[in-house]
């Protein structure tokens, strides 16, 4: 299988990621309870992947809170800012793990910024729409559908003149763009472990530089004494015993990353990226959404093609992509493919130039031998 | 004063502790409280030898690794806090 998904989950891991997983599961038990050696030193693996992340993003240890996925993350960090009724100002670029929460508070939902790959365009528009009234701002690094990298560090800098409390969703940079919690100076940064930084699905991360309420409330192995939840972190926000298989995973995911340096990794799949881009740029029947301020991602159309179909033809060529909305219908109304959805090539490390040349010449040969017997897209 | 006990509300407060202690090289041991130490239910301490009480309290507080209470143990079987 030649895997051109990663933006939903990278696929192929580094061979550590599943040896420390393995090792987790006969080494480790539950960390922060008992005193016994096992527990001990779940608990060293355990703090011994804060230090990693907190070194990758410029966190302090405390402010490191392991979730389950960058949703989780997500809906911690808007539950403790937002109140039913209150103005949250959002890309015009948000996956449903941002929107649907607000919807499910009932918050008045303000779209800043709907022109890709435009960050002057972006950077103006939550400049417009942040205001007095405006409760908490929130903004993906990377769109999940286009690819566009938005321009948070500057979105960052207004929120904090303007003492507006930030949520950063780095679901698709984390790995991939470097991203300091103490500059942007966001109250939260959420991200998955099973994208960019290659640990296991069911691993999330989220960097807390303010108190938050916890979603679930119940054991942390500190305070038991007392009913109510610590509210110090990172215990207030991980009740229930940890996924420490899950976490050294990603620590070993975190250290390949590390090893290879965000900037080659950025590096390496931008060549990928504009490889795809040069080869499919000129095709007749293939629309690209491409432009500056673009990594990892590519969603194309081909005419004439339902999305779907054509991701059914890449995949009897042993190629996985993803079509659709991709949980971003919000995206999707921004770039003008809400009705027909597009398909999405997403790289990873792993990929190579000769897999980048097969997905092309697949696509290549789509419009000459389905197209006349395939469904129109409405 | 045979040890010296330095009590963390949180496992990661005393993490943070210990990988300051082992920075310095000053000998400790990492374990769970003592109950009658834990008086909010369970958390973690960092045992180190009495003469070594001073110099580990002021590299927490140096390294900004707040911890709870102190206590001494005086090899009478029980435990005694330690104000500093």
């Amino acid at each position: 299988m030649i895997y051109l998904d990663n933006g939903a989950t990278t696929f192929q891991k580094p061979p550590q990621v599943m040896e420390a997983v393995a090792y987790a599961m006969t080494h480790y038990a539950s960390p922060g309870r008992g005193g016994y050696p096992a527990a001990m030193e779940a608990g060293g693996a355990v703090f011994a992947v804060r230090e990693q992340i907190g070194e990758l993003f410029d966190a302090a240890v405390e402010q490191v809170v392991f979730t389950t996925s960058a949703t989780h993350g997500l809906n911690i960090a808007i539950k403790s800012l937002v109140k039913p009724g209150d103005r949250v100002v959002v890309s015009g670029f948000e996956h449903n793990a941002v929107v649907r929460p607000l919807y499910a508070l009932d918050a008045d939902i303000q779209v800043a910024g709907q022109k890709l790959f435009d960050q002057t365009d972006t950077l103006n528009a939550f400049d417009r729409a942040i205001t007095a009234d405006t409760n908490a701002v929130i903004c993906t690094h990377v769109s999940n559908v286009f690819g566009y990298v938005l321009p948070v560090e500057r979105i960052a800098n207004l929120c904090r003149q303007r003492r507006v409390p930030f949520i950063i969703d780095a679901s698709q940079s984390a790995g991939i763009l470097s991203l300091s919690l103490q500059e942007t100076g966001a109250d939260f940064v959420a991200m998955p472990g099973h994208k960019g930084l290659y640990g296991p699905q069911g691993t999330g991360i989220l960097l807390c530089n303010r108190p938050a309420k916890p979603l679930l409330e119940g054991g942390t192995g500190s305070n038991s004494r007392d009913f109510a939840m610590p509210e110090f972190l990172p215990d207030g926000l991980e009740a229930g015993t940890q996924n420490v298989a899950g976490i050294w995973g990603l620590g070993a995911g975190i250290g390949f990353v590390a090893g290879l340096g965000v900037d080659k990794i950025r590096e390496q799949e931008g060549i990928l990226h504009k490889k795809m881009v040069a080869e499919l740029y000129n095709h007749p029947n293939i629309r690209l959404f491409t432009g500056a301020n673009q990594i990892g991602v590519l969603s194309f159309q081909v005419e004439g093609m339902d999305c779907q179909r054509v991701a059914e033809v890449l995949g009897e060529a042993g190629i996985a992509v993803r079509s659709g909305l991709h949980c971003a219908p919000m995206a999707h109304q921004s770039g003008g493919t809400l009705e027909a959805g597009t398909v999405r090539a997403s790289v990873g490390i792993f990929n190579t130039m000769e897999e980048i040349g097969a997905f092309v010449k697949v696509l290549q040969k789509i419009p000459q031998g389905n197209r006349q017997k395939l469904p129109i897209t409405t | 004063m045979l040890f010296c006990y330095i009590t963390f509300r949180s496992i990661t407060g005393a993490q943070l502790g210990a990988k300051l202690l082992n920075r310095a090289g000053l000998n400790h041991l990492m374990m769970r409280s003592p109950q009658s130490m834990a008086k909010n239910g369970c958390g973690y301490a960092l045992r180190v030898k009495g003469r070594d009480l001073y110099p580990a309290v002021e590299l927490l507080r140096q390294g900004n690794a707040p911890y709870q209470k102190l206590f001494g143990d005086y090899g009478s079987g029980g435990m005694e806090e330690v104000a500093l």
